[in-house]
């Protein structure tokens, strides 16, 4: 493989990981709040609609991004309602709006398969795009890989610099400590996973409006899945989810480069790949888990327990 | 411990009670939970709260930590009617509550739970936080790690952090429920100075307690509740003994020295040689029908371990372990529902019992073998022996078709040893069987063991050397995993050491 070749998959590779990125730091906020939220997969292909007809119709890439989010913090907000105020299961839950999602995006988005959208392009942040390799994989890309450097920071910040992080994460863990200690851990968990729900709207906007620039079916293609899973495999921490977003988003553009390049290997073997990762980083995980960095790396105590009401 | 000059004094009317309850009334559906309470808690002052279970302390505390709304009366805070909505007001009004369950989040840091809900502004300065924890740990003379993770601490420290937490708030109110059930001697006996200390400062202190000799070493007034009412509330100084504190609190005598007339013993039911592994140092300890032994001990002390190896939950990794004449392998692989092992787990609403069962299937959770004809359960027997349970252990209230959860723990208790005792064991594992349990519910528990013994081999493994005395005819003492001593209860040299030895003391240094 000649270098340049190797520099135009790295820069695929950091691509491909900006949607997962944004949608497993979406599920740490959920989660650290404790509310398990399996419906990734349909916030994202809802916000991916959401941000391509908002695209669509008002030219605006921005708006577009916000219409995304927004998409995936209401659709989240209605898994707060089930979860926090009718005390519905957070699986079953979580599963429903999956296949709601999905659904949906494709019944709206029939008319418009095929077409496109202005949406991001890629452009060289002045002086550090001439930086040789690095410049190329990291600096020339699109405004919301850029803003996907920040978010892992920002929500570090969020949850472990912050009054209201300390108070999220309490509830995640405790909701009875944050109770006694005068938080209000519902609106908490609705705050989490509303938020959650905006940066999962945020991936879901990157496929529609930076990644494909067109809309078709299918577009979440199986990121919300993985970024469930990425979650276990960050040990719930940002800065880990950055890791793994990079593996994974590294292993979708090489299987795509590889299925562009005709190799003799069956496509459909090619495509399980991020799955297969997928089950080798749980497995890790679980080791991990197992190990003497289990106390660190443990899921937030009151993860999936609902908050029944007293009295 | 030394008692205290000031306790003869009367607090004078014209100091004005921090915090005062008139006539709060709390229902639960037909439940009266609470009975026109009225109770004034007064700056430096300890007042102990004594009640039986279920007598309403919990709902009374709730309503004071702003959980609850009283359906009648109200709370006054420094002589202004405070109707708190929400745990926040409460707290805000200067009352602070150390649950008996704590309040802390195990994964975080000591300096983020005290400050959890505290930080006084939107960014968070972790050295900072820690240096304020460490300040305020320094001042009220409570040592501890500020960077610690919680769940690394003792219960010890856990409870330093829940008081460190009140105190930062500056609670004027500080609410301790059996503060300490979770305790070791000298952690107590330094949370009894610490009281104290903040009773000195001015605080209003509220201190619920089983343990009559703790109420009378560190209470200032006595207030006793029952059935929901204040029956009673008097100054410490005007109780003699323990035994007059219990004759008050449950309106009766209790014959908290209970006659126990010997039992020949039989053959050896258990048998335990060298076991080690797992916490457990070299144990060694038999048991034969006819008597009680207990294990006695702080608790996390190798007592859970050694239950789980007798229990059959976990393998013995070294040493010999014989059940009714038979290998720990052969044994716990298969032995009959009946006439073998029972257990009574300490955990009695999580491990004993299922909560959202009703009282029929709790019973058919141990017993099930008994009440089957091939793979069908006879349900109309099952309930007529849950009945029987019901009505032979006084289980209040009474409807087997009731989930577990609603009973409260002493009923439930009787219930899971009534059960236990259906299937006619030969080895009873009995673990802290009256804890949290009112008096009257004790005296029928420790009647029910007492009566066993007469048929099968007691092992009780208990924290309350009150309870260990009266029942049992040895004690083994257990530290560190290791049996301490062992001895008869008649041997006073060795009851006196008992003490010494579950604080670890050796032999000679003793």
């Amino acid at each position: 493989m000649s270098p340049e070749l190797i520099v135009a998959l790295l820069a695929a590779a950091v691509q491909a990981a900006a949607p997962i990125l944004f949608a497993t730091l979406g599920e740490i906020l959920s989660e650290k709040a404790g509310v398990l939220n399996l419906g990734v997969e349909g916030v994202m292909a809802i916000a991916a609609f959401a941000a391509f007809i908002t695209c669509h119709v008002t030219g605006s890439a921005t708006l577009g991004l916000l219409a995304g989010g927004l998409a995936g913090a209401l659709l989240c907000g209605l898994h707060s309602l089930v979860c926090q105020v009718f005390l519905g299961n957070q699986v079953v839950s979580g599963l429903a709006l999956t296949i709601f999602g999905v659904g949906l995006s494709n019944y709206l988005g029939t008319p418009y398969v095929g077409i496109g959208t202005e949406g991001f392009r890629q452009f060289a942040v002045p002086l550090l795009g001439q930086i040789p390799v690095l410049g190329a994989v990291f600096f020339r890309q699109d405004a919301m890989v850029y803003l996907g450097y920040f978010a892992p920071v920002a929500v570090w910040f969020l949850l472990s610099r912050t009054s209201l992080g300390l108070g999220l994460r309490a509830t995640g863990e405790m909701p009875a400590a944050a109770a006694a200690a005068g938080l209000n851990p519902q609106r908490l968990r609705a705050f989490g996973v509303m938020a959650g729900g905006f940066l999962c709207g945020l991936g879901g906007a990157y496929l529609s409006l930076a990644h494909t620039h067109l809309w078709t079916t299918g577009l979440s293609g199986g990121r919300g899945w993985v970024a469930v899973a990425l979650v276990i495999f960050a040990f719930w921490r940002p800065g880990r989810a950055v890791l793994g977003a990079l593996l994974f988003g590294g292993v979708m553009a090489f299987q795509l480069r590889l299925q562009a390049a005709g190799t003799n290997v069956p496509s459909s073997l090619l495509l399980m790949l991020p799955y297969a990762l997928t089950v080798l980083a749980l497995v890790f995980s679980a080791t991990r888990a197992r190990s003497s960095a289990r106390k660190a790396a443990a899921a937030p105590a009151a993860l999936g327990v609902n908050i029944e009401p007293e009295g | 411990m030394a008692p205290q000059q000031s306790r003869t004094d009367i607090a004078s009317v014209d100091v004005l009670p921090q915090v005062r309850l008139v006539g709060v009334t709390k229902r639960f559906g037909a439940v009266v939970a609470n009975n026109a309470i009225s109770l004034s808690l007064m700056p430096g002052r300890i007042k102990a709260l004594l009640g039986e279970n279920g007598a309403g302390k919990s709902t009374l505390m709730a309503m004071l930590a702003g959980r609850f709304k009283p359906d009648e009366g109200h709370i006054e805070v420094a002589g202004r009617r405070a109707d708190f909505t929400s745990p926040r007001e409460a707290i805000d009004a200067g009352i602070g509550m150390v649950y008996q369950h704590f309040m802390l989040v195990e994964n975080m840091t000591v300096a983020e739970n005290v400050l959890l809900g505290q930080e006084g502004g939107f960014l968070l300065d972790p050295a900072a936080m820690r240096a304020t924890v460490s300040a305020l740990a320094g001042r009220f003379g409570l040592p501890i790690d500020p960077a610690a993770r919680v769940g690394d601490l003792s219960m010890g420290e856990r409870q330093r952090v829940e008081i460190l937490k009140l105190l930062h708030r500056q609670s004027r109110v500080l609410i301790f429920d059996e503060p300490t059930a979770v305790l070791t001697p000298p952690e107590a006996e330094a949370l009894f100075s610490a009281l104290r200390t903040m009773s000195a400062q001015g605080k209003a202190i509220v201190f619920i307690s089983h343990k009559l000799e703790e109420v009378l070493a560190v209470a200032d007034e006595i207030a006793i509740l029952r059935r929901g009412r204040i029956e009673g509330e008097f100054l410490a100084t005007e109780v003699d003994s323990p035994a007059e504190l219990a004759r008050r609190m449950v309106g009766r005598d209790v014959v908290l020295d209970i006659a126990r007339a010997p039992v020949p013993l039989g053959r050896a039911v258990l048998d335990v040689r060298g076991l080690s592994g797992g916490g457990l140092k070299d144990v060694s300890l038999n048991l034969r029908q006819g008597e009680i032994l207990a294990v006695v001990g702080v608790a996390g002390n190798g007592q859970q371990q050694l239950v789980e190896v007798v229990c059959g939950l976990s393998r013995p990794e070294t040493g010999e372990v014989e059940l009714l004449g038979h290998g720990w392998d052969a044994f716990s692989k298969h032995h009959d529902w009946d006439g073998a092992l029972a257990w009574v787990p300490e955990d009695r609403a999580g491990l004993a019992t299922c909560r959202s069962l009703d009282l029929t299937d709790n019973l058919l959770l141990t017993t099930r073998q008994g009440f089957s004809r091939g793979q069908w359960l006879q349900r109309a027997r099952a309930r007529e022996a849950a009945r029987r349970i019901v009505r032979e252990n006084n289980v209040q209230p009474g409807r087997i078709g009731l989930p577990a959860w609603q009973l409260s723990g002493g009923n439930l208790q009787k219930f899971v040893l009534g059960r236990e005792l259906l299937r006619k064991p030969r080895l009873l594992v009995a673990e802290q069987p009256t804890q949290g349990l009112d008096i009257s519910a004790t005296e029928a528990v420790w009647q029910q063991l007492l009566a066993a013994r007469a048929d099968m081999g007691v092992l009780l493994v208990t924290g309350d050397l009150a309870e260990a005395l009266a029942l049992a005819d040895r004690v083994a003492v257990m530290f560190r995993g290791r049996v301490m001593g062992q001895f008869p209860v008649t041997d006073a040299a060795q009851v006196e050491r008992i003490g010494a030895l579950m604080a670890g003391l050796s032999e000679d240094a003793a």
